[in-house]
C-alpha cells in the first residue's frame, strides 16, 4: 500500500492540525515566517512517513516535535554565521515586532523573554493542550521538570503581562 | 490574574495566526521527500558518507535516467558495452545557471571527463581507479550539508554541479570507490601541509558494488591548485 493511498487522510489531517501546530512552533521558536517554514517542512516529511506517522498515537506532536528538531538543527548550522540575539537583553521586542502580523505583539515580547525550553513547555501545554505526561515525552524530560518550567513560565509572563491586560480590561 | 486567564490570554495572543501554504504544496515537498529516500532503493544504490566529506552512490552500465541525452550534451564521452553498441560512457552539460550537469554510464575516459568539466571552468579531478592520488591533492574539509549543496546525485550515475556554491579556493573530485571502497593504489603517507590525504577518508556505510566494473561512484572536494585541479 503505498503513501498515495492515504492521501484523503493527510490532506484532512493538514487541514485540521496546520494551524494549531503553527501557532504551537510560532510560540515555541518566536517567530511566524520561521515557524511556517518548519511546520511546512514537518508536515512534507510527515505525508512522506505518513504510514509511520498516521499511526503515531499523536501525529500533531510528531509534526511540532519535527518542526523544532528542524529549527535546532538550522541552528546549528547557521550559529557561525549568525549572530543571535539574547532575548534577555531586548528591552522592546513588541516594537521589533512588524504591526502587520496577526499574534498579539505585546505577549509574543513576553514569549520571547522566556528561556527557549520553557517557551516550548508553555507552547505544547497551552497550544497543543498536550499533558504533562505527553509534554514530558515529547521533550525528554521529567513530569516533574515540565510543571517547574510551566510554573516559571507562567509567573513570568503574569509579571510582565499583568499591568498591561489589567489597564486594557479597565478601560 | 490566574492561570487560566493568562493561558487564554497566551492562546488568543495567536488565535488569528494561520497556516498560508496549501496542502498541494505540503505534498509536492514530501513527493521530493520521498524519491529522495528512494534513490538508493530503486537503483540498487546507497549513500556513502565519508568522515563529512565524500558522498556516493553506485555507478550503472547504461540506460535512461532522465538526464540530458548524449545527443544535447556539450561533452559525451563514448566506450564500447559488451553487446557491441556505442554506449555513451559520460555525459557532460552545462546549463544556462552555471550547472552542470554529468552523466556516467561507465566507468571509462576520466580523462576526458576531467579536461571537459574544466573546459567549462570547474576545477576538478577525476579518478576511475579508486581515490588514489598524488600529494598535490588534499581534502577540502567541509560538511555533508555544504558538499551536498555543491553536488547532488540523481538516480544512477547523474550528479549536478553547482559551481556557484563551491567554497572559495575548492576544487570538485570525481572518483569511483571499487570493491568495498578501499584505495584501488597505495597512497602517500602523509600529505604535506598536515592535511590528510583523500585515501584516509572514513567511511560511514558503504553499499555493495552492483557492477563488477565499478564501485559506487563519489564526490568530494579537495583544494583547488594547478597541479590537482588544473
Amino acid at each position: 500500500m503505498g503513501v498515495g493511498t492515504h492521501l484523503p487522510d493527510f490532506t484532512e489531517f493538514y487541514r485540521n492540525a496546520a494551524d494549531e501546530c503553527l501557532r504551537t512552533v510560532m510560540v515555541a521558536a518566536g517567530n511566524q515566517d520561521t515557524a511556517q517554514e518548519l511546520v511546512d517542512e514537518a508536515f512534507a516529511r510527515a505525508w512522506a512517513s505518513w504510514r509511520t506517522v498516521s499511526r503515531h498515537p499523536a501525529p500533531k506532536a510528531w509534526v511540532v516535535r519535527t518542526a523544532l528538531n528542524l529549527g535546532i538543527s538550522r541552528w546549528r548550522r547557521r550559529r557561525r554565521e549568525v549572530p543571535v540575539a539574547d532575548p534577555s537583553r531586548v528591552t522592546d521586542l513588541a516594537a521589533a515586532v512588524e504591526p502587520d502580523r496577526l499574534a498579539d505583539p505585546r505577549i509574543m515580547a513576553a514569549l520571547l523573554r522566556l528561556p527557549a525550553r520553557q517557551r516550548e513547555v508553555v507552547a505544547l501545554r497551552l497550544i497543543l493542550d498536550l499533558d504533562t505526561a505527553r509534554t514530558a515525552e515529547m521533550l525528554g524530560i521529567a513530569p516533574g521538570t515540565v510543571m517547574a518550567h510551566m510554573g516559571r513560565a507562567m509567573a513570568a509572563l503574569r509579571h510582565d503581562l499583568q499591568p498591561e491586560l489589567q489597564q486594557e480590561n479597565q478601560s | 490574574m490566574n492561570d487560566s486567564d493568562l493561558g487564554t490570554a497566551v492562546l488568543e495572543s495567536v488565535a488569528e495566526v494561520r497556516s498560508a501554504t496549501p496542502v498541494g504544496q505540503i505534498i509536492g515537498r514530501g513527493r521530493t521527500i520521498r524519491a529522495r529516500r528512494r534513490i538508493p532503493q530503486a537503483a540498487g544504490a546507497a549513500l556513502t558518507v565519508a568522515a563529512g566529506a565524500a558522498l556516493a552512490v553506485t555507478t550503472i552500465s547504461s540506460g535512461s535516467s532522465g538526464w540530458p541525452s548524449p545527443a544535447t550534451a556539450s561533452n559525451p564521452g563514448s566506450a564500447s558495452n559488451p553487446s557491441g553498441a556505442r554506449l555513451t560512457a559520460w555525459t557532460v552539460a552545462k546549463q544556462a545557471n552555471g550547472d552542470i550537469h554529468i552523466t556516467v554510464n561507465q566507468l571509462k575516459d576520466p580523462a576526458g571527463l576531467q579536461a571537459t568539466l574544466r573546459a567549462d571552468g570547474l576545477p576538478a579531478i577525476v579518478s576511475f581507479a579508486g581515490p588514489a592520488l598524488s600529494t598535490s591533492c588534499q581534502e577540502y574539509p567541509v560538511s555533508r550539508g555544504d558538499l551536498q549543496s555543491v553536488a547532488q546525485f540523481h538516480g544512477t550515475g547523474g550528479i549536478t554541479i553547482h559551481p556557484s556554491a563551491l567554497p572559495r579556493g575548492a576544487g570538485v573530485f570525481i572518483f569511483d570507490r571499487p570493491g568495498t571502497g578501499s584505495p584501488a593504489n597505495p597512497l602517500p603517507a602523509k600529505a604535506p601541509g598536515g592535511t590528510p590525504p583523500l585515501g584516509h577518508l572514513r567511511t560511514a556505510r558503504l553499499a555493495p558494488p552492483t557492477l563488477p566494473t565499478g564501485g559506487p561512484l563519489a564526490v568530494g572536494l579537495v583544494y583547488a591548485s594547478q597541479q590537482c585541479t588544473g
